[in-house]
C-alpha cells in the first residue's frame, strides 16, 4: 500500500466521520442561530433517536424504517420539550438554557436506560451495505461510502431549503433580529419551535447513522456531545458553513491523528479549538464580538 | 453571621456522636461545598459560567497525590497544591477572558478536557484510566498525627473549607470584590470609572480556581485515590447544578447546594439507580420555577415575615 492510497483511504474516512458529525452539529448550530441556546441535552437525543431507531428496525425487520423513525422520534420528544419547558424560558437570560437543558440530558440519557437497559445494541444492515467498494485497489467499507453520499445529500437539502426557500429566509431572518421579524408580522414562536424539532432531528438521525459504526451504548451520547461542541465553537456558532467545515476539522485531525500519533488525536483536536477561540472569538465563520 | 458558630461547633463536635461512615459523608459534602463555593466566585460574583471548572480540582488532586506518594505532610499537600494551582490559573485565566458569555463557557471546557486527555494518555506518570492509588495521610508537620485519621481528616478539613468560606467572605466584600460586581453589573460604566473590566475577570477566576484547587487536593487526601473521572466535564455540570440548586451569588447558598447534592445523590442512589433521573428533573424545576436557588427562597421568605413583622410595628406605632 503506497503512501497516497494510505492517505485517500484516511481521507474518505474523514468523509465519512465528518458527514455523521456534521448531521450532529447542524441540528446544534441551527437552534443557537435561531435561539442562542446552547443545547447540552443534543447528545443525549442522538443516543434515544439511535435507539429509537434501532428498536423501529428490529421490530419491522428493516433498516429504512429505523432510518425514518430515529429521526421523528428525535424530533418530537424535542417538540415536546420545547412546547413545555423551553418556552417560558425565552425572557430569561441566555445562562438558564445551558443549564436547563443540562438537567434534560441527564434526565434522557437515564430514560434511555431504563428503556432500554444497558446492553449496547447493533442493526442489521441491508445485504448490499454489508460489502466492500475497491478505491484504487484497497477496501473500503460499501457503509462508510453510504453515509458519504447520504450525508452530502442530506446537508445540501437543508443547505437549499436554509438558502432558497422562503422559511429558510425567515430562520435567516429571526437568528438576525428576531425582534424586527416579529414586528414584521412574522410568527417567531412556531419557527422557532419548528427549527428546533428539526435540528434535534437531525440528532436523532446522526445518532442511528452510527450505530453501524460505533455499536448503540449508554453514553454514546456524553461522547458525542463534546465533539460536537468543539466542531460548533470551531466553525462559528449558528454558522451552517462554519460547522460543516468544523466537522472536516475534526474529523480529519482525529483521523489522520489516530493513524499518525494515536496518543495525541484527543489533546491536538483540543488545541486546534483552542487556537481558534483565542484568535478569534466567534469561531471561524460566525460573528466576531 | 449569626448562625456560623452554632454551625461549626455541632460541626466540629459531629464526629463524637456520629458512626464513622457519616463522618465520611459529611467530608465529602464539606470537600463538594468548598468546590462549589469556589465556582460561585466567578459565576456568581463575576457571571462568568465555567463549564471545565475541573481543570483546577483535578490538577489539585493530582499534585495532592504526588506529594503525599513523597512522603510529605497533608497540610504541606494543600499548600502547595493550592500555590501551583494558583500560578496554572493564571495564564489560563488570561486567555479564556479573550472570550465571554458561551464562548467562555467553552473554552474553559476545553481547556478542562486538554486535562482531561493529558491524564488520561500519559500513562507512566498520572497512571492513565487506573489513576493513581496507594498513597497514604502522612504525618506531620514536626510528627504531628492529628490529621491522619478519619476524623483528624474531617478536623482539617472542616477548618480549611470554614477558614476559606470567611476569606471568600471577605473578598467578595471588599474594594476587589465589589468592582467585580460592578464589572458584572455594567462593564462600560464600570471601565469608564477607571476599573480594568479583563484584569478584574482574571482575579474573580484565579481566585475561583485557586480555591477549586485546595478542594481537589483535599478530595486526593479523603479518598487517597485520584483517576481521570475527577476531570471528566459532567463533574463541572454536577458542581454547577449545586451552585444553581443553591443560589448563586451568595456563597454560602452553593454549599447549601452542594450538601444537598450529596445527599441525595447518596441517599437516591441507594434506592434507585436512576438517580440522575431524579436530579435531572429536580433541577429542571429549581431552574424553572426558583431561578434564585433554595437560598432565594429561604431569602425570600425571610422578606416576606420581616415585612410583615414591620407592617405589625408600624400599625403598633400609629395607633396610640
Amino acid at each position: 500500500m503506497g503512501s497516497w492510497q494510505v492517505w485517500l483511504n484516511l481521507a474518505l474516512n474523514t468523509l465519512a466521520m465528518a458527514s455523521l458529525l456534521a448531521m450532529l452539529t447542524i441540528g446544534l448550530t441551527l437552534i443557537f442561530g435561531i435561539m442562542r441556546i446552547m443545547n447540552f441535552a443534543h447528545g443525549a437525543l442522538y443516543m434515544f433517536g439511535a435507539y429509537a431507531g434501532i428498536s423501529a428496525a428490529h421490530f419491522f425487520e428493516n433498516f429504512w424504517v429505523g432510518l425514518v423513525a430515529a429521526p421523528l422520534v428525535a424530533g418530537l420528544i424535542g417538540s415536546v420539550f420545547e412546547l413545555s419547558l423551553l418556552r417560558r424560558l425565552y425572557k430569561r437570560d441566555p445562562s438558564s438554557f445551558l443549564l436547563i437543558t443540562f438537567g434534560w440530558a441527564l434526565a434522557l440519557s437515564e430514560l434511555t436506560r431504563l428503556i432500554w437497559g444497558s446492553n449496547t445494541r447493533d442493526v442489521q444492515l441491508p445485504e448490499f451495505l454489508t460489502g466492500v467498494l475497491w478505491v484504487a485497489d484497497e477496501p473500503f467499507p460499501m457503509y462508510r461510502a453510504f453515509l458519504i453520499v447520504f450525508g452530502a445529500v442530506a446537508l445540501l437539502s437543508l443547505a437549499f431549503i436554509i438558502l432558497r426557500s422562503r422559511l429558510g429566509l425567515l430562520i435567516r431572518a429571526i437568528s438576525q433580529n428576531a425582534e424586527m421579524t416579529h414586528a414584521l408580522g412574522v410568527d417567531v414562536g412556531v419557527i422557532r419551535s419548528l427549527t428546533f424539532a428539526v435540528g434535534c432531528g437531525f440528532a436523532g438521525l446522526g445518532g442511528y447513522l452510527a450505530v453501524p459504526l460505533i455499536t448503540g451504548y449508554i453514553g454514546m451520547g456524553s461522547a458525542a456531545i463534546i465533539d460536537s461542541f468543539v466542531i460548533v465553537m470551531i466553525g462559528g456558532m449558528g454558522s451552517f458553513i462554519g460547522s460543516a467545515v468544523g466537522s472536516l476539522l475534526v474529523a480529519g485531525t482525529q483521523t489522520f491523528g489516530n493513524f499518525y500519533f494515536p496518543d495525541f488525536a484527543l489533546v491536538i483536536t483540543y488545541i486546534l479549538m483552542i487556537c481558534v477561540l483565542l484568535f478569534r472569538p466567534g469561531g471561524l465563520f460566525g460573528e466576531q464580538e | 453571621m449569626k448562625a456560623s458558630i452554632p454551625v461549626l461547633g455541632l460541626l466540629a463536635a459531629a464526629p463524637f456522636v456520629l458512626p464513622g461512615f457519616q463522618v465520611s459523608l459529611l467530608t465529602e459534602i464539606l470537600i463538594f461545598a468548598l468546590f462549589a463555593m469556589s465556582l460561585d466566585i466567578q459565576m456568581g460574583y463575576a457571571r462568568m459560567f465555567s463549564f471545565g471548572h475541573v481543570l483546577t480540582y483535578g490538577v489539585g488532586a493530582y499534585i495532592t497525590a504526588f506529594a503525599l506518594m513523597n512522603g510529605w505532610s497533608v497540610p504541606a499537600a494543600i499548600l502547595v497544591s493550592f500555590v501551583l494551582v494558583t500560578l496554572l490559573a493564571v495564564p489560563i485565566g488570561w486567555l479564556c477572558t479573550r472570550a465571554s458569555g458561551v464562548a467562555f463557557a467553552m473554552l474553559t471546557l476545553a481547556f478542562a478536557q486538554l486535562g482531561y486527555a493529558i491524564v488520561f494518555k500519559w500513562n507512566s506518570v498520572t497512571g492513565g484510566s487506573d489513576g493513581l492509588t496507594g498513597f497514604v495521610r502522612n504525618a506531620g508537620p514536626f510528627g504531628f498525627e492529628g490529621f491522619v485519621s478519619r476524623e483528624g481528616f474531617y478536623w482539617l478539613t472542616l477548618i480549611v473549607v470554614a477558614g476559606l468560606f470567611f476569606v471568600a467572605k471577605g473578598f467578595v466584600r471588599s474594594a476587589l470584590g465589589t468592582a467585580i460586581v460592578a464589572v458584572r453589573e455594567n462593564e462600560r460604566r464600570a471601565s469608564a470609572v477607571g476599573y480594568e473590566p479583563r484584569t478584574l475577570r482574571v482575579v474573580a477566576f484565579v481566585a475561583s480556581n485557586s480555591l477549586a484547587g485546595v478542594a481537589g487536593s483535599l478530595h486526593a487526601g479523603f479518598l487517597l485515590f485520584v483517576s481521570p473521572e475527577i476531570l471528566h466535564w459532567m463533574l463541572s455540570g454536577h458542581v454547577i447544578m449545586a451552585v444553581i440548586l443553591g443560589g448563586a451569588g451568595t456563597l454560602i447558598g452553593p454549599m447549601a447546594g452542594a450538601a444537598l447534592f450529596v445527599l441525595a445523590h447518596h441517599q437516591l442512589s441507594a434506592v434507585t439507580d436512576s438517580w440522575p433521573l431524579v436530579m435531572g428533573v429536580l433541577f429542571i424545576t429549581v431552574v424553572i420555577a426558583a431561578p434564585k436557588g433554595l437560598w432565594g427562597i429561604k431569602t425570600s421568605l425571610q422578606s416576606v415575615f420581616s415585612s410583615r413583622k414591620e407592617k405589625r410595628m408600624e400599625a403598633d406605632n400609629v395607633t396610640p
